[in-house]
């Protein structure tokens, strides 16, 4: 499995999440929630794109994905903070890589998902200020 | 025969003596990167103090202070450039000192691409937000 095979896989994810937290949502946080849920699906088609480009085998998404259950809202938004940070966390892996190539989609995705990390943040009242986003503790 | 042998080990015990044996030269370079993205965090940061974003700020000096640690023994001059006017400018900032760290973080084949990136990143994150 590649760095770019574990970055689709998170962004299989999140849409999946999205997809279920998303209805529990009012007010900006909603619209929000349905802005970043557009922006994972760009990103996915992007990779799928990327995969074509070179003749690469894309995973497929899987049928479904392990996610806590959603009681109300507080719970979605708990749940797509983490599916953001995952993601983000992801592609910051990625960027790691030897191969140039590799490397480049990857920072671009990071970059991407740190922005979308930062406007949920605010989207529940937290501080988008972090400086390393998605390193894991 | 003899004094030659005995001249060629008094002679090699001088040079020892003098440091003049073939040791390996060590030289510490400062790395043109991080010493960039160094002066470019000092920058934001005091531009996110000058205008309000202290949170901000705190990110660079965070880049900064690791950058600083990175680079020892190498020490950069502290240089602060002009400051962004508002925080459109400062937004702009943000986002020409987020593709200066992802430039670098693409070409470097040092260990620091993961930094680098995270720091791209988070300067792209502040751009977003202040735009």
């Amino acid at each position: 499995m590649t760095v770019v095979d574990t970055g689709l896989a998170a962004e299989y994810a999140a849409i999946y999440a999205y997809s279920a937290a998303a209805v529990h949502l009012d007010g900006d946080p909603r619209w929000i929630a349905e802005e970043l849920e557009a922006e994972h699906r760009s990103r996915r088609d992007a990779l799928l794109d990327f995969y074509d480009e070179h003749g690469l085998e894309a995973a497929p998404s899987l049928a479904g994905y392990d996610i806590e259950p959603i009681a109300d809202a507080a719970g979605a938004q708990r749940l797509l903070l983490a599916v953001e940070t995952n993601v983000t966390t992801a592609w910051r892996a990625g960027v790691a890589s030897t191969e140039p190539r590799d490397r480049e989609i990857c920072l671009r995705m990071y970059g991407d998902a740190a922005v979308a990390l930062a406007r949920w943040r605010i989207a529940v009242g937290e501080s988008a200020a972090d400086p390393w986003p998605g390193r894991p503790e | 025969m003899f004094t030659t042998r005995r001249g060629l080990l008094v002679g090699a015990a001088v040079l020892t003596a003098a440091g003049c044996t073939r040791e390996t030269a060590h030289i510490i370079t400062s790395d043109a990167d991080l010493t960039a993205a160094l002066r470019t965090a000092r920058t934001l940061a005091a531009a996110g103090d000058a205008l309000g974003y202290g949170d901000f700020a705190e990110d660079h000096r965070t880049h900064a202070a690791t950058l600083e640690r990175l680079l020892k023994p190498n020490v950069v001059a502290e240089e602060i450039g002009e400051l962004p006017a508002d925080a459109a400018a400062l937004a702009e900032a943000e986002s020409a000192g987020s593709k200066e760290a992802g430039d670098a973080c693409l070409s470097t084949d040092s260990d620091y691409a993961v930094v680098l990136g995270e720091i791209a990143a988070c300067r792209a994150a502040h751009a977003a937000v202040l735009a």
